[in-house]
């Protein structure tokens, strides 16, 4: 019954990755910036829950979509009149800059709010209910629900809206694009934004789950790098799949060889590269 | 391919950024703070605590004779920031309360303590390289020890180089003292006894536990805990039916935890750190895994452990350097842990962890020696560390020939009711411990 419950856990902490992992890959994929400041976006939007919850006592799951705003907002500043001006250099540069907003934003976080362990907790946070000898916590399980939702949207709004439309022309030949009459700079800040947006969700979700600071996030840029790796850069469906298999090895590998954990995810993941490059439903780009 | 958004680029250059996102990642705490180091070089409680030099100058500036200096460089930010604070105010509380009294009494003539702290930003490398900073440049007269084993280890060396005198508060693995240098002290009690005192309680209740599982992160003075807890709990006949390392600073533990559950142990004992503690009660609790009790080394003893679980805190057992509830009587300043304990939440607003209180006592026997040794020269004052004695508010001070204050008992903490209290040893506490713990579903 252990295997069930291994298996149960696995899937339920790949569905959180996942979502980490979604925001991450559709900024690499259209914007080709490997976004580090993509944590710091995780730790701002657990903040901004906790403080939504602790002050004005409103609850995580209702406050979700204000927090996606407030990120999908300074996601969107960021890109539109900082990231866009270094658009035409080489990654290296982006990649810096995004770093040295995580570098900002945790000091800045660590400053303001203090390196003080807080959590938003309802009441049910931490609770779960079992299902005979399986326990499924309240919070995860609805942290599931949030990231399919919110792959399905993102699924929908890329394939059958005009804007979701023009993000994937920008993302597959900016030049053709632009001749087309698309505003690359706004597109480009509308997807970093949604990004934001993405990366918040997950934030409120998992200051949920467990205590939090400033400086515990950087992990989750490494997380969801390997997801988007394992699943395929430029897919939905691979985001997703990627987690829930990086959720089981974690799971497994803690059960098996607890120790050596990260070995073996990182070993699994130079095995993709070596024998599937674009990851498990990524596609080579035009290229 | 339906789902699909083309990345309009190859992978060409996937491999390098993987490898520097794992650099990044990796080299995070080292590297992203080294530019900022200097200018964030901080008597930086200057502009934001009261209590600074200033203000405790104001009372009686005119009547030093001199200044002594004493540097540290502490986890101001990075994975122990917190912890670093903690021992940073320790250090504050030791200097204002000293020199409002007079400072330093060297041969009759008084001396003003001043410190300087550099940000290490939980890296021990730059710990290292700050210790060197401030014994070769800011040409500080002593070092106090930095927050952490690992950084103390790597100050430890510099320290020794330089034939400069460190006590330290913070740093409790024997390695430190097993490299036979002649500079470094610790105040702590060493690591084989942090759980100790959990499971001599434990074998006293009723019921009495069979079995105990042990989980540690994977530092050497996680595992150095941990295998003396190990060791000890066999020999006191109970079985140990699990046992597992994992990667330090691991926040999902929900695997090793399924499993432990599964072996249905009496004791969880941990020996890891504060966001470790946190995660392996939460997760315990999402998995109905209901053990008699938990113990561990690290994370109650924190005011965080209670404010992050809140209720599911109570009947959590922490092994302890120091608490208020001691009943010593210091020949310090500070006399007993109760005064210190009124005085440090006057000053700071907050009650102090044993990591405050550590480093405080560190400064404590600093004074101590220095006026024992009459001189501030760092040879004799070395030898005055060693020849050390004496009771203070925190317990016995006196250093083993490897600069370890090893006679020094650790005691037992757990929350009651949203109260840390003192339950071992028997002749200080405060109340009888609270055991077994009921089920999660009963609570």
């Amino acid at each position: 019954m252990d295997f069930v419950q291994h298996i149960l856990n696995g899937l339920l902490q790949g569905c959180i990755l996942a979502l980490i992992g979604l925001g991450f890959s559709l900024v690499w994929g259209i914007l080709n910036i490997i976004n580090l400041a993509h944590a710091a976006f995780i730790m701002l939007a657990a903040y901004v829950t906790y403080f939504l919850w602790s002050l004005a006592g409103i609850d995580p799951f209702i406050s979700l979509p204000l927090t996606m705003a407030v990120l999908f907002g300074l996601g969107y500043i960021l890109q539109r009149y900082v990231i866009n001006l270094v658009m035409g250099a080489t990654i290296l540069t982006t990649f810096l800059l995004t770093f040295g907003f995580e570098s900002l934003l945790v000091n800045l976080a660590l400053r303001l709010f203090s390196a003080d362990t807080r959590q938003t907790k309802p009441i049910y946070a931490n609770a779960s209910f079992s299902i005979g000898p399986l326990y499924v916590p309240y919070t995860q399980l609805g942290a599931v629900v949030v990231a399919l939702l919110l792959t399905y949207l993102l699924y929908l709004f890329l394939d059958h809206t005009r804007t979701g439309s023009s993000i994937r022309a920008v993302g597959q030949d900016r030049v053709a694009a632009r001749l087309m009459g698309i505003d690359i700079g706004r597109t480009y800040a509308l997807t970093f934004g949604i990004g934001a947006a993405l990366a918040a969700a997950s934030g409120t979700l998992l200051s949920t789950t467990s205590g939090f600071a400033p400086n515990g996030f950087s992990a989750f840029n490494v997380l969801a790098f390997s997801v988007v790796v394992l699943g395929g850069l430029g897919s939905i469906p691979g985001a997703l799949l990627g987690g829930l298999v990086f959720g089981l090895v974690y799971e497994f590998g803690g059960t098996y060889v607890l120790s050596q954990r990260d070995v073996v995810i990182f070993a699994i993941l130079i095995l993709v590269l070596v024998l599937r490059p674009t990851g498990l439903l990524g596609r080579e780009g035009y290229r | 391919m339906r789902g699909m958004y083309y990345p309009g680029h190859g992978f060409r250059w996937l491999p390098s950024a993987l490898a520097a996102v794992m650099l990044a990642a990796c080299g995070a705490p080292a590297s992203a703070p080294a530019p900022t180091a200097a200018p964030a070089a901080t008597t930086a409680p200057a502009a934001a605590k009261p209590t600074t030099a200033p203000t405790a100058a104001g009372a009686s500036s005119g009547t030093f004779d001199g200044t002594l200096l004493f540097g540290a460089p502490i986890s101001l930010t990075g994975s122990t920031a917190k912890e670093g604070a903690l021992t940073r105010d320790g250090y504050d509380l030791w200097r204002d309360t000293y020199n409002k009294a007079g400072g330093i009494n060297v041969g009759g003539k008084h001396y003003k303590i001043e410190t300087k702290y550099y940000d290490d930003a939980s890296n021990a490398q730059q710990s290292a390289t700050l210790a060197d900073k401030l014994i070769n440049e800011d040409k500080v007269n002593f070092l106090l020890g930095p927050y952490g084993t690992a950084p103390t280890l790597q100050v430890s060396t510099v320290a020794e180089k330089n034939k400069m005198p460190m006590i330290e508060g913070n740093g409790a693995a024997e390695s430190i003292f097993s490299q036979g240098y002649k500079y470094t002290f610790g105040v702590l009690s060493p690591a084989q006894n942090y759980l100790r005192g959990v499971i001599d309680l434990v074998l006293t209740l009723d019921p009495k536990p069979a079995s105990v599982a042990v989980l540690t992160a994977d530092d050497p003075f996680s595992v150095e805990v941990a295998d003396a807890a190990q060791k000890y709990a066999e020999q006191k006949g109970l079985q140990v039916v699990y046992s597992q390392k994992y990667p330090n600073a691991s926040t999902d533990l929900r695997a090793p935890l399924t499993e432990a559950k599964g072996k249905n142990p009496d004791l969880l004992l941990n020996s890891g750190h504060l966001q470790e503690s946190l995660a392996i009660v939460q997760q315990a609790k999402e998995l109905g895994f209901s053990p008699k009790g938990f113990g561990f080394s690290v994370g109650p003893g924190t005011p965080d452990f209670q404010t992050t679980l809140q209720n599911d805190a109570n009947y959590v057992l922490g092994g302890v350097q120091w608490t208020p509830a001691l009943k010593y009587h210091g020949d310090d300043l500070f006399q007993t842990p109760e005064a210190y304990n009124t005085l440090y939440k006057q000053t700071f607003g907050y009650e102090p962890a044993y990591q405050s209180a550590d480093a405080t006592a560190v400064g404590v026997a600093f004074v101590k020696a220095i006026e024992a040794a009459g001189t501030t020269d760092q040879a004799k004052v070395r030898d005055a560390i060693a020849a050390l004695n004496f009771m203070a508010f925190y317990g016995q001070i006196k250093f083993d020939e490897r600069g370890i204050n090893a006679t020094k008992p650790m005691a037992v903490e757990q929350w009651q009711n949203g109260r840390r209290v003192t339950v071992w040893p028997t002749d200080v506490a405060e109340v009888k411990a609270l055991w077994p713990m009921p089920a999660w579903s009963a609570r």
